[in-house]
Order: C-alpha cells, then structure tokens, then sequence
C-alpha cells in the first residue's frame, strides 16, 4: 500500500478528457488593471457542464514577457469543441477586456504550436463601426479599435491547442476543517505550474458529480457514495473515520503539466500527514471507458 | 559552398530584362546552363556568358556584380532565397517578388518593389520614384513585404500602396504615400510636397518635424498610441536607424486624412 506521510494513496486513477484550449494574454497599464480584465473574463467559468467552457488566470506576466512592455496577465480557456471557445473567448474577450480600461488583448500560443486558428480581432473589430484599424506588425494582424480612453488593441485570430480536462484528485480527510486546509496547501503547489487552471472557486470542488441523475433533464448531480451524511443510507465509497471530501480539477494543455501539477498538489496536500486528518488520496473516474487519458495516481507520485 | 556569382564583364547596348537571374532560375544548372541562358534585349537577346563571368555554386545566393543600370526587373518575381545586386539595379528591381531577400549595394532606380506581394528588399543607395508602389497602370501597389532604404526615395513613394512596410532612412520625394490604401511608410527624413495626398488608409510616420501636410488633414492628438508603439519597436530589426523612433513614441503629432478620400489614413509626426 502506497503512503505519503502516513496517507493512503490509493491504487486508482483521474480520467480526463480531450478539450479545445487556447492562452489569452490580456496586458494593461497595471497590474491591477489587467487583473480586472482577467478575473472578469474568467468569471463564471468553473464547468463545461453548464458554463460554456473552463477560465481561470494561469499565471501574472512580467514587463519584458508581454508583447507590449505592460504587466500582464496569462488566461487559459477550455471548451468542449472548437465553436464554443471561440463563442466563448469572443463573448469573454468582448464584455470583459475591451471593456476594461487600458487593456489590450494578444494570443499567447507559439505559432508552432497553433493546431488551429480562433477568430479574436477579427470579431470584435466591428465594434469600431468602420473606424477600427487593421495593423500588420511582424507577421501579426492586429486590430485597432477606437473606445473612450484611446484604442483597444487586439490580435486578429490567437492559436487553439487540443488540451485535457478534468484531471482530479480527492482529498479524504476527518472533517471538513482538515480538507480544506489541505486543500489550500496543494492549490497554492499546484498555481505554480504553468500549463494548469484549477477553475473551481478558489481551485477547490466541493460539489463532486456523478453523469446523469434521476430528474431527467439533469445531466449531472452529486456523488452519492462520497458525501458524508448519506453514509449509512448509500453504499458510500468512504472509508471508516472519513468525515469529508474535497476534490481538485486541473485542466491543462498537456499532459505532462497536469502531471506535473496534479503531483505537486497531492504532495502538497498529503503534507499536513495523517495526525492531521488527511486520511487519503482518490481520484475520480468513470471506469476508464469514457476519457482518453488517465492520470494514475501512484505513477504520478513514483 | 559559394554564393553563384555573376560579374558584368561587357556593358550591355541596350536595358535587358535580368529577371531570369534569380535563385530559382539558376537553380540546378550547370555553370554552361547558366552562360547559355537567353537574356532579352531591345529586338535581341544576350547569353548571360557574353555579358557575365560566372562562378561560384549556391544558387540559393545568387550576386549580381557590377551592374550600371541597363537591366531592368532584377529580382522581379523572386521567391526565394538571396539576391545580391552590387553596383545599380535598373527600374523596376524586385517587382512582384513574393519572398525571399534582395539586397541592392548601391542605388535602385524607379519602381523598387512595385507590386510587391512579400519577401524584403534593402537598397542601400538612393531609389528612384515610384518605390513600393504598382506597377503603370496598376490599381494598387505592393501588397506585403518590406522595402528599406539606407539612403533616400525618390517621389511618389509607397503610391497607392495597399499593405506592408516602407522604411526610408533618408528624404522622400514630392506626393509620398499617395493615394495609399493600407499599410506603413516610415521616413526619418525630411518629405517633399503633397504628402499623404488622397491617401485612403494607412500609417505614415514622419521622424522630420518640418513635413508640410496638405490642409486636408485634420490633428487628431498628441497621445501616445499602444499599436504605434508597438509598430515602432518592431522596426528595430530593419536597422539601427529606427530604433531612437521607438523610444519617442510618446513624441508623435496624429493627423487623420486625406479628408478628400474618406480621412481614414493616420500620418505621424514627430512633436517636441
């Protein structure tokens, strides 16, 4: 039996799939200002399930790594297919950055590794009503768009990658004062990686879903066998002395860095040690029929 | 291996038309392939052996040496690779041209680049008029790439230019950017009359301060623009010349004009 720091790591896997990824880099005269724009834009975002796609903030941006000297912001965003994030990012990009004082907006994919292109600028240039400008500067087609505090400068198309969603773990603890705690620890690893969003609500799921449910028109609803106050009536997947579950999701753009991220985490969260209530580490999956890719726990952390 | 090398050996009697000699025409043959190759003429035609002395091997570097103006379209059509010309390209040098680099040590004469669709041209002499622009009777000059020139332009520059770049480190000529329809024309010194004249769209930046504008220009502002900027410090690659410019990009007077044609072009000068 696998332990780390007495915690039981238990022999399974996270199952994730196959999504349409793409980097958004949105800079502005501040930090705090392209944070405005950056935590609009991801707002609402946790789940494919209901809210068109997956956003969280990546990471800041330094002066000298935007393509416009400002501070900046990095944006990750997944969807199920290639319309809906490009509904998604034009709607996004549209209501939360060129709305946002000083903001510009730029693609933050290698063009090597564009597996196709999305519309950006393209789009939102018709809010110039026929005064917008189009730019061509060093091979990139940039578009002027006149607002009220100056221009709102934005890149034409900006690259899509295929990217995975939903890989998970789950953090079985004594009660919920343990789970949360470990929780922070592995949220705070697990932001350090790039590659990664966590974007549930502070990186942290409570709310762990099954597919499907009885009222017919919901394609999901909660995990029976992990909620703590219907052991005794289902056949609950929760070991003895476990009195609460906290699951983390991480999408990423590839494999290695959800890897990479879903380890950090784990440790992080298996820090804290067993006479501090954190009993275990699940994952979450579906059998392994459903997502292409597996996330074997005890490979991750070997 | 070495660039394949051409060396005017006679003065030519007449312009002859040495759009053959580029990368793609000479690749693959043989030193006697390549002196047999027709060159036309007024009413005949040269070998290239009876006017050249060829060596070298790498016909992805093609030098053209010695040339004094008789040959017209140098690099017209070019593709790809190097195109070197030492001594003075005749009119029309790189017209059409759709990639690869073209150098010309010395002067160019009329129409550099017209009807351009890509690639980059350097002229590091003076060129003729009509720089960047159609070729007669054409709607609509170059259409990409980037044309810099070391020296000055003559008039006309970037005429009815439709996108790309024009880079002048020296003076440009009477009617500059007329009649453009997109893309950028950059010149650090002074400009004759007329400039921007109908110009439709498109961005013209003047590091001279002294640029008369036509009355049909209206001063949009002194505010520094994120998209100039960034243009501006995207020039520092075509040589040290622009780089002081990207510093001053907060230094910049915007126009908007040619009110004669819609007003939709910007033209940028530099303020105190």
């Amino acid at each position: 039996m696998m332990q780390i720091e007495g915690v039981a790591i238990e022999d399974t896997f996270a199952e994730a799939f196959g999504m349409r990824a793409t980097r958004l880099v949105i800079t502005a005269a501040s930090r705090t200002w392209a944070r405005h724009a950056a935590v609009a834009a991801t707002g609402f975002a946790t789940s494919v399930i209901a809210c068109g796609c997956e956003a969280a903030i990546e990471r800041d941006l330094a002066p000298r790594e935007t393509p416009d000297g400002r501070p900046g912001v990095a944006v990750l965003l997944f969807a199920i297919s290639t319309k809906e994030l490009q509904k998604q990012l034009e709607r996004r990009t549209g209501q939360c950055v060129l709305t946002c004082a000083t903001t510009a907006a730029y693609g933050g994919i290698a063009a090597d590794a564009v597996h196709e292109w999305l519309g950006l600028g393209r789009s939102l240039r018709y809010f110039g009503d026929g005064f917008q400008i189009s730019k061509l500067i060093d091979g990139r087609r940039y578009w002027r768009i006149p607002v009220m505090d100056g221009e709102f400068v934005c890149e034409d198309r900006i690259g899509l990658v295929k990217g995975i969603g939903g890989g998970n773990f789950l953090i079985l603890t004594r009660d919920a004062a343990a789970a949360l705690a470990a929780a922070e620890r592995a949220v705070v690893a697990m932001r350090r990686v790039r590659n990664v969003i966590l974007p549930f609500p502070g990186g942290v799921v409570r709310s762990g879903s099954k597919v499907g449910s009885k009222y017919r028109t919901l394609p999901a609803s909660t995990n029976e066998a992990y909620c703590p106050t219907l052991r005794g009536l289902v056949r609950s997947r929760l070991p003895a002395g476990v009195g609460a579950v906290l699951e983390i999701v991480s999408d990423g753009l590839d494999t290695a860095s959800i890897r990479l991220a879903m380890g950090a985490g784990i440790r992080a969260a298996c820090e804290r040690g067993a006479e501090r209530g954190v009993a275990a580490i699940s994952a979450g999956n579906y059998g392994g029929k459903l997502g292409p890719h597996h996330f074997h726990l005890r490979e991750i952390l070997a | 291996m070495t660039p394949l090398t051409l060396r005017l050996k006679v003065r030519p009697p007449c312009r002859i038309d040495a759009a053959p000699l580029s990368p793609r025409g000479l690749a693959g043959k043989s030193r006697t392939e390549i002196e047999r190759i027709a060159l036309g003429g007024w009413n005949e035609t040269f070998a290239v052996g009876a006017l050249f002395a060829v060596r070298g091997e790498d016909a992805g570097r093609v030098v053209l040496q010695g040339l004094e103006g008789s040959f017209l379209r140098v690099g017209a059509g070019l593709d790809g690779g190097e195109l070197t010309v030492v001594g003075q390209s005749g009119d029309y040098a790189g017209e059409s041209m759709t990639g690869g680099a073209m150098t010309v040590h010395g002067d160019a004469g009329d129409y550099l680049g017209a009807g351009m669709k890509g690639g980059s041209i350097t002229c590091t002499g003076n060129a003729g008029a009509f720089t960047g622009s159609g070729r007669a009777g054409e709607l609509r000059g170059m259409t990409g790439g980037a044309i810099v020139i070391r020296g000055s332009a003559g008039d006309r520059t970037g005429d009815r230019m439709r996108r790309g770049l024009v880079l002048v480190e020296g003076r440009v000529g009477d009617y500059c950017a007329a009649r453009m329809l997109a893309g950028t024309i950059v010149a650090l010194g002074a400009a004759g009359s007329n400039p921007a004249y109908l110009m439709r769209r498109g961005t013209v930046i003047f590091a001279d301060r002294a640029v008369d504008l036509l009355p049909t220009f209206n001063h949009s502002g002194d505010g520094e623009l994120l998209a100039i900027r960034l243009l501006l410090q995207s020039l520092a690659r075509y040589g040290p010349a622009f780089k002081p410019l990207a510093r001053r990009a907060d230094r910049l007077s915007r126009w908007v004009g040619d009110l004669g044609a819609g007003g939709k072009g910007e033209v940028l000068v530099a303020r105190d």
